[in-house]
């Protein structure tokens, strides 16, 4: 396996997935669907690489669970950010704006 | 993650995975249901709406799977991608991985096989029941020059009786014995050891039994075979047992067997330390029981009691020495009396290894230096590699790596090559180990074999570790702290190295050519005192001398009259062989003087009579002092007419004539031997011969005529080499070439008589001198294996620096710079490198070579000769390592290094 890209994944995933819990607490269709919202349909983010994300962040502490009723009345387990996550939220947000600077710039060499 | 967080992720899946399962289940179910939901409100038929739903989320299982692998192997996996990451780096460069690999298992390979010989020797107890209680006692008498000795048979029975502070007193002895019957007569080591030996040290024979109390005393004829001649001479035949040998043609039953792995007296042990192929009872005879004052050559070993410590014991072996001088009889206690008799402990092991420490610690200093210096170079060359990849770093920390990533990625890296160069090096080291220890000479107590166990084994891995460590860390946190802009702004194929590379490859080097210097200055010391040491005047002319030892079996020859009569037919007939100049006979040789008396000289010392004074003597027949070419000073030399029956004659050394009558001529003085023998008269006055290593000084000696060697003395022979006389010849032609002529004249009078110690004097000379030639040649091998990796190391700094300022200096060349200015500015900065590094060593070295003074012979340990040599190779090397570089920088082409980028 390649690391460079699923490091760009993971890195990305984490940035969108913590972003998005950022406001409100919600369960993992919640948050595949508000990343498809703030990122414009550009990421749809497939249950096979959501559910890893969620689990490993809720290892690092990023991020904690638990289960409550959906809107529609449904058993599901909700994600929260923690103190650490938010903390991690403006690290990534910090290093994604340096990669994209550094990009534009590796992209505009002749 | 954090390390709390990983110990609790990991406890939480080791120990709950069943419930973590379950709830991961009820998960992407609850998700399956809700994306059911959301199709149905959009309008779907459940039908469709559940299918969409179910190839949206890929397969219930496949997304638990992947769940499961994401939280069980992150770590794992990320080591096994920089693993997989790194083989296809080290694969990319395979020349550079090719050095590396090799010059680290040199390292790692030299480090290990010096460390099984230190483990082994050093580290290791000593291979009997708890050995740390374990001393040994020596007697001295400081004021005759002998402050360290074997017991003589009486002190050693006082000593025995009256100490407290050991549960046992063990004893032995080296001795050789021919034996015959059943097989070849062959010559062999032996001890003579006291029944309570064996139990004091714990060790069982695997046959049969050990000595019982009774037998240790004369008479009993049983001797104990070693594991080795068991099962060389006898095919480890068990019926052995109860058959009997010859010893030097006297019947001895077998008795028992000893265990494979012991070996007994251990190599190192001062006097006995030649581990013996059998064991005989100590049985002192009642002769060698009174044979007080002289034949101080038994070994004695001690359990201390539990609770006694080595200050105690050493307290109470001090009280002894008065207590055994008084043991003395009543004349010779009042001769001995001013001689100060003492009684010293000190550990076994201490006594064993004493010798060999600082040789064993010099050389794991040594090769460790160049473990260090490999590990300079290998930094250096991924400092330059580290430079040419920064690109590569700056993509990968924009795609999203962390330093710690690029950090951990490198150094797996490193851990690689190290672990490829750690396990060459063991294989190395394995086969290295007993190569070296197969050149030790005899002189130097090392074992011949060493295992490698499991500590050696761990020794390794801990080396490569640690080289990793040292050569990659500093290359790894440079790369990439590296900033981002700086490599991907570049627009060149390569970036240039900062200036931050240069003074790091620098520092490397340097630091190389200061551990060279060290190891360079120790070498040339080395070399200096071997060759005082080869220059050193023997005091005879060991050209063209053949010597032969002939044992004479005592059952074979028990009288004095026959033993003499031997001999001097013997030279009778050995003299009238063609190519002999002359002959003669001598109980011991030049270098290997061994027997030790303590004569008195008339008319000096106290009121109550002479004061003893120890000297070595010697035993001669025949043309002595021509044969071997020793100047006759002043007075005559021995003739045929020099017979018991006549006046008793002696001639002594230079040394001895000056000590003994400073200011006055010797010739016409008399000595004595012991307290009521006859005096003798000095006839003659010879030049000092040395009598043992080249390095000591020549001590007084005295040479009488073997046919004045009293009867009874000869019979009893406490020193065992007076039927053991050496045969020496001077010869016309080539000396090895009479050897086989000398010894069938042995065989015409016997043909039973075993002839051994065939060798020539030339040879007497190299292996007295073998040891410090073995010190020498480790020391300067490494030294040189040093010194040229360190020219590798700024040759390929150099090299380099060359290929990355190719477009600098076309630059200059274009300005008008001649190729002689660019050969000054390349071999400048090899020099300085050189330089430097060479003036931190010459530091270092004025302060470590004070270690190895005891190794040194002739030069002080700040020689300046050798300092000196040492900067002038050093520049040599230097200089020729940049010059290469150099001149490829002389051969850009100005217009081609402008095009260059």
């Amino acid at each position: 396996m390649n690391p460079e890209p699923t490091s760009l994944l993971q890195g990305t995933l984490d940035l969108l997935i913590l972003k998005s819990l950022a406001t409100d607490e919600m369960h993992g269709l919640g948050i595949s669907r508000r990343i498809q919202q703030i990122t414009q349909g550009t990421f749809v983010v497939k249950p096979g690489s959501l559910f890893p994300a969620l689990h490993r962040m809720e290892d690092e502490g990023w991020i904690s669970s638990f289960w409550g009723d959906s809107e529609n009345n449904r058993r599901a387990k909700y994600y929260r950010l923690t103190k650490p996550g938010r903390k991690q939220l403006e690290v990534e947000t910090e290093r994604w704006g340096r990669i994209s600077w550094a990009i534009a710039q590796a992209l505009q060499m002749p | 993650m954090s390390l709390p967080a990983k110990l609790r992720s990991f406890l939480r899946n080791l120990f709950s995975s069943h419930r973590v399962d379950a709830d991961l289940d009820h998960e992407v179910h609850a998700h399956l249901s809700m994306l059911i939901d959301e199709n149905i409100r959009a309008g779907m038929s459940p039908d469709k709406a559940q299918r969409a739903a179910r190839m949206e989320l890929g397969g219930i299982e496949q997304v638990k799977q992947q769940v499961r692998d994401r939280r069980m192997g992150n770590w794992l996996h990320s080591v096994l991608s920089d693993c997989r990451y790194g083989v296809r780096q080290l694969r990319k460069n395979p020349g550079f991985t090719a050095v590396a690999i090799l010059t680290l298992a040199f390292g790692i390979g030299a480090n290990t096989a010096i460390f099984s010989v230190v483990d082994a020797v050093l580290l290791r107890p000593l291979p009997f029941q708890d050995p740390s209680r374990l001393v040994v006692f020596h007697e001295g008498v400081p004021k005759m020059g002998y402050p360290k000795m074997g017991f003589s048979p009486p002190d050693l029975a006082v000593f025995a009786r009256e100490q407290k502070s050991s549960n046992a007193i063990g004893a032995f002895q080296n001795k050789h014995v021919n034996i015959s019957g059943r097989g070849e007569p062959e010559r062999v080591a032996a001890a003579r050891v006291s029944s309570s030996l064996f139990p004091l040290l714990s060790v069982q024979p695997i046959l049969g039994r050990i000595f019982a109390i009774d037998e240790d005393s004369p008479g009993h004829n049983v001797v104990l075979l070693s594991y080795g001649l068991w099962q060389r001479r006898y095919g480890s035949a068990p019926s052995i047992l109860g058959q009997t040998i010859d010893l030097d043609r006297q019947p001895y039953t077998i008795i028992g067997v000893m265990p494979q792995n012991f070996e007994f007296p251990l190599r190192g042990t001062e006097d006995n330390g030649s581990p013996a192929d059998l064991w005989v009872p100590m049985a002192f005879t009642p002769a060698e029981l009174q044979g007080w004052g002289g034949s101080y050559f038994t070994s004695v070993v001690g359990r201390l009691w539990p609770g006694v410590t080595l200050e105690q014991a050493r307290g109470e072996a001090e009280s002894l020495g008065p207590v055994i001088l008084a043991s003395y009889p009543p004349a010779l206690t009042k001769v001995f009396g001013n001689a100060d008799l003492k009684v010293s402990a000190s550990p076994f092991h201490e006594e064993v290894v004493g010798s060999v420490r600082t040789l064993l610690l010099v050389l794991m200093a040594a090769v460790g230096f160049v473990l260090l210096i490999a590990c300079a170079n290998i930094a250096t060359l991924l400092v330059s590699r580290a430079a040419t990849r920064q690109k590569e770093m700056a993509v990968r920390t924009a795609l999203g790596a962390t330093r710690l990533r690029l950090v951990s990625q490198m150094l797996t890296e490193s851990l690689l090559f190290a672990f490829g160069g750690g396990i060459l090096g063991f294989m190395l080291a394995f086969w290295a180990r007993n190569f070296i220890l197969g050149l030790v000479p005899s002189s130097i107590p090392l074992p011949r074999h060493v295992a490698l166990n499991g500590s050696v084994f761990a020794f390794a891995i801990g080396a490569s570790i640690v080289a990793a460590l040292l050569f990659g860390v500093v290359p790894a946190v440079q790369v990439s702290s590296a900033s981002l802009q700086g490599p991907l702004q570049e627009r060149g194929r390569n970036a240039t190295p900062s200036r931050s590379h240069h003074r790091l490859q620098g520092f490397f080097v340097a630091s190389e050519f200061a551990l060279a210097v060290v190891l360079l200055v120790g070498a040339g010391l080395l070399i200096r005192s071997f060759g005082k040491l080869l220059q050193t005047n023997p005091g005879f002319r060991p050209e063209n001398v053949l010597t032969l030892n002939i044992p004479l079996p005592r059952q074979a020859y028990p009288g004095a009259m026959q033993i003499q009569n031997f001999y001097e037919e013997l030279l009778e007939r050995v003299s009238n062989l063609p190519g002999v100049q002359s002959v003669a006979l001598a109980n011991d040789l030049p270098l290997n003087a061994r027997e030790m008396v303590s004569i008195a000289i008339e008319g000096q010392g106290s009121g109550e009579g002479e004061t003893p004074q120890a000297i070595c003597q010697t035993w001669v027949m025949g043309d002595y002092f021509s044969t071997m070419g020793v100047p006759l000073i002043q007075g005559r030399s021995f003739t045929a007419a020099d017979r018991f029956e006549s006046q008793p004659v002696t001639i002594v050394n230079l040394a001895a004539a000056k000590k003994f009558w400073p200011g006055e001529s010797a010739i016409g003085k008399h000595v004595r031997w012991g307290v009521n023998a006859p005096w003798q008269t000095i006839v003659g006055i010879v030049g000092d011969v040395s009598q043992g290593p080249l390095n000591t000084t020549v001590a007084p000696h005295i040479y009488r005529p073997y046919n004045q060697l009293p009867g009874p003395f000869l019979e009893e022979d406490p020193f065992s080499d007076w039927h053991a006389m050496n045969v020496a010849l001077r010869t016309h032609a080539d000396p090895a070439s009479l050897t086989s002529a000398v010894v069938a004249q042995v065989h015409a009078l016997d043909p039973d008589l075993a002839v051994t110690g065939i060798q020539t004097m030339t040879q007497v000379i190299s292996s007295s001198v073998a040891g410090p030639e073995f010190n020498m040649a480790m020391i300067a091998a490494l030294a040189g294996l040093a010194l040229f990796l360190s020219a590798i190391g700024v040759y390929g700094v150099l090299a380099y620096v060359v290929a990355q300022q190719t477009h600098e200096i076309g630059v200059r060349m274009a300005l008008g710079a001649k190729p002689g200015d660019v050969l000054r500015l390349i071999v400048g900065r090899g020099a300085r490198l050189a330089g430097v590094g060479g003036l931190f060593g010459l530091g270092a070295a004025l302060a470590l070579t004070r270690l190895i003074k005891s190794m040194l012979y002739g030069v002080s340990a700040i020689d300046p000769l050798t300092f000196a040599g040492v900067v002038a190779l050093l520049t040599i090397v230097a200089l020729l390592a940049s010059y290469i570089p150099a001149r490829r920088a002389t051969k850009v082409d100005p217009m081609i290094a402008l095009r260059y980028e």
